[in-house]
């Protein structure tokens, strides 16, 4: 198979057919925020962030889209920054307050994301904050579910789906209160701590049993 | 299965109703006719007659869409004109039993309309300000039928247009609709024949046919008179579609809460099954075809094509990527054309009266007609059907009637929660699904709230997004958590706790929201709030500043944020 050319950021690249824009760029070391990808599963598209302008015109997805031959993406402009720097702010306006303790702190893909858009914490200021942390949650009988870090992003609903054909956990609820819930099926969740470990922001934490 | 011999039968049953020899009693009887007491007056009239020992047959029809005049009963007395009587009371309605049948006093104090010439000081109903404004043709027969009565249907010319169908090619029928320029009245308004052609171009079978009577809007109830008054027209409008495209199935997915909608619907499809018009080998044709009904579970966001795909699919609701849309990859990775109620009911008119007549009427890129449940502060209430390009001001004073108890205007929002608020400069816009959104509002499924001068417009984009926060569907982050802090931030403004800083903020959050959202209900709920600040800044700024609300509506900036206690 031919290879794909594309310039990424004024850069060269070379990728394989059927690559995502995603794919290419994290292989060559050029970040673009995100929160719901995760290399071994499906893009689901929904925490919105990782947008990037092709061909000097649209905004797309960078998970979702393919390369193209000849495709011109940049990752950086004025335009994507309006963008998600809104989204960026709102998640951590409604993020638990310190990263302290946080099993997740220095891997986090939320502080990753913090730093590549240099969030100024005053303008967090102007929005609403929750005015409470909500209560741990006890999620399956071997893990604490903590709703005032979780962005929702769906990974740990989409690797329990890969590896037992259909999750343990799902969404419940609608709107802001939507949440991870544990539906206790035919299976029992039998602590493969494989969602543990692809959470991008530490939501679920092993219990001590 | 319908012969020439039922079609006769049919039409000579109705023959014997519209003309008839013994008095016919019409009683009103869609979810807002019963709600306005249509029950009570079916059983005073029963009673009356029973006491009286005449000899009358009572139907029930659906809703005429004067929602100002409701409980409404239409008489016909034989060798005398069909006369609506309006606003009645049981006592009033039985009075018109002995009055009317029995000493022939046709009792004028209670008349709205004669339907047709004036009759003896009471005017032509289809000449009242309402009615004569209105092209009525989807809603043509909601109001004279029986809906649970398909030989009515027949007899009004029912069912005519799909055999015309079944003897034309389907391209023929597609491009036909096409010519016709009719587009989606759901909202979107994506241009009809070319979804039509895109699913029956498909590759894939089988192909599935949707009908979206979700309808969820605040102040809209289009679909459900529609539904529930004229149900056939929509199955009509189904049939042909199937045909056209070739889908083998049909789901109409009506929300939970329009039970009436739901029974009648499952009546008019029985009553097809019987008739052939079901099933395998259709009139004989090789078109097989067969409809179910699935039942919303509550939330607004499956009126949202790709969500109401996962729901009937037995998923949690949630709307899909776009592309591939789903007249490539819809219900189970299928085929699949999804039309709103209104659309479908439009189409066999189209085919019956041919594409040049449909286009004939309305503005450039917006033919046809729209249909609106003009509500609010405005004298006459109802649903209307009026030709594309009527302005704002004929809708809301010719046919609306102005604003009641010597009012002013202050701004019409049309479109619902993903609509927008015009203020009183836009009067005249004419009204077209590009003009709407050059506005900063939209064309929506017909919702339109007129709102007088004791309105707050910041309470207002309030409860829209208060709507939107509780039926977004949660999964992308703009909008679970962009509309969650929009309404916390409107909810302070209403309060006096509003910073300098916040029609800025919403302005931001808005624009961001609108370009990162996953579907169309994250793209648009920001409009409430993005029109009340272009069109009523004003009131914003008091609110804020002065801790004032102009129209005092916000209870805690009544008096100035000075409390009486």
């Amino acid at each position: 198979m031919n290879k794909i050319h594309l310039t990424i950021n004024d850069n060269q690249f070379e990728a394989e057919p059927g690559a995502t824009i995603m794919e290419v760029a994290l292989e060559n070391n050029i970040y673009i925020p995100h929160l719901c990808y995760n290399p071994d599963l499906v893009p689901g598209g929904i925490c919105r962030l990782c947008r990037v302008e092709i061909n000097n015109d649209k905004l797309a997805l960078a998970c979702r889209t393919p390369v193209e031959e000849g495709m011109i993406v940049r990752t950086n402009t004025p335009e994507i920054d309006a963008a998600i720097r809104p989204i960026v702010e709102l998640i951590i306006a409604d993020h638990h307050s310190t990263c302290r303790g946080c099993p997740a702190n220095g891997k986090c893909e939320l502080q990753k994301i913090m730093a590549h858009l240099h969030i100024d914490r005053r303008r967090i200021d102007n929005l609403r904050l929750p005015q409470n942390d909500l209560p741990l949650e006890a999620l399956t009988p071997f893990l604490d579910y903590d709703p005032n870090k979780c962005v929702r992003c769906g990974i740990c609903v989409q690797t329990c789906e890969k590896i037992y054909g259909t999750s343990h956990i799902y969404f419940l609820n609608r709107g802001y209160d939507t949440k991870i819930a544990y539906f206790e099926t035919v299976a029992h969740c039998d602590f493969c701590m494989e969602c543990v470990k692809n959470c991008p922001v530490g939501v679920l934490i092993p219990k001590n049993v | 299965m319908i012969t020439a011999d039922f079609r006769a039968k049919a039409e000579t049953e109705w023959q014997n109703i519209t003309d008839p020899s013994v008095p016919q009693i019409f009683i009103g009887m869609a979810t807002c006719g019963e709600a306005a007491g249509a029950l009570s007056i079916y059983k005073a009239m029963e009673s009356a007659l029973i006491k009286n020992r005449i000899k009358a047959r009572i139907h029930k029809t659906g809703c005429l869409g004067m929602c100002y005049c409701e409980p409404m009963v239409d008489i016909i007395k034989p060798g005398r004109p069909r006369i609506t009587y309006k606003n009645l009371t049981p006592e009033t309605a039985a009075e018109l039993i002995t009055d009317y049948l029995i000493n022939d006093n046709y009792r004028p104090d209670l008349a709205l309309g004669v339907w047709g010439k004036e009759f003896d000081g009471i005017p032509n109903l289809f000449q009242l300000d309402f009615m004569k404004f209105q092209q009525r043709t989807a809603l043509k027969n909601i109001g004279v039928i029986n809906p649970e009565d398909i030989s009515q249907y027949i007899a009004c010319g029912g069912y005519k247009a799909f055999e015309k169908a079944l003897g034309t090619s389907q391209q023929d029928i597609i491009y036909e609709v096409e010519k016709s320029g009719l587009r989606g009245l759901g909202g979107a308004g994506f241009p009809t024949g070319l979804k039509w052609k895109t699913c029956y171009k498909a590759r894939y079978s089988p192909k599935y046919m949707i009908c979206n009577a979700d309808e969820g809007d605040p102040g809209a109830y289009m679909d459900r008179s529609l539904l529930e008054s004229d149900p056939h027209s929509v199955l009509e409008g189904m049939l042909i579609a199937a045909y056209a495209i070739g889908c083998s199935r049909g789901y109409i997915y009506i929300r939970d809460e329009y039970p009436l909608a739901i029974k009648r619907m499952a009546i008019a499809i029985e009553q097809m099954r019987q008739y052939g018009l079901l099933g395998d080998n259709i009139l004989n044709s090789d078109f097989s075809f067969d409809i179910e009904i699935r039942e919303g579970a509550g939330a607004f966001v499956c009126g949202e094509e790709s969500a109401l795909l996962a729901s009937i699919e037995g998923n949690r609701g949630m709307p899909r990527h776009r592309p591939p849309y789903p007249a490539e990859s819809g219900l189970w990775g299928k085929p699949t054309d999804i039309n709103n109620v209104k659309t479908l009911a439009n189409i066999p008119s189209i085919i019956i009266n041919g594409a040049e007549w449909f286009a004939g009427r309305g503005t450039e890129s917006s033919k046809g007609t729209a249909i609106f449940a003009l509500t609010g502060k405005v004298a006459n209430r109802g649903l209307i059907e009026v030709p594309m390009g009527i302005t704002l001001r004929q809708i809301i004073y010719d046919i609306g009637g102005g604003i009641p108890d010597g009012k002013a205007f202050k701004a019409v929002q049309t479109g619902g929660p993903s609509g927008g608020c015009l203020p009183a400069d836009l009067l005249d816009l004419p009204i077209a699904f590009d003009s709407l959104a050059a506005a900063g509002s939209i064309m929506g499924s017909g919702g339109m709230v007129v709102l007088d001068e004791d309105t707050c417009m910041v309470d207002v984009a309030r409860f829209f997004l208060d709507f939107a926060q509780q039926e977004s569907c949660g999964q992308c982050i703009p909008c679970r958590l962009g509309t969650k802090q929009m309404f916390e931030i409107l909810d302070d403004i209403t309060k006096g706790n509003g910073k300098q800083t916040d029609v800025d903020v919403l302005l931001e959050l808005s624009d961001s929201i609108v370009k990162t959202s996953l579907c169309g209900l994250g793209r648009t709920v920001p409009n409430p709030v993005l029109t009340t600040i272009r069109y009523f800044r004003d009131e914003y700024d008091s609110h804020i500043n002065d801790k004032q609300c102009p129209s005092n509506v916000c209870q805690a900036l009544i008096n100035g944020g000075q409390s009486d206690e």
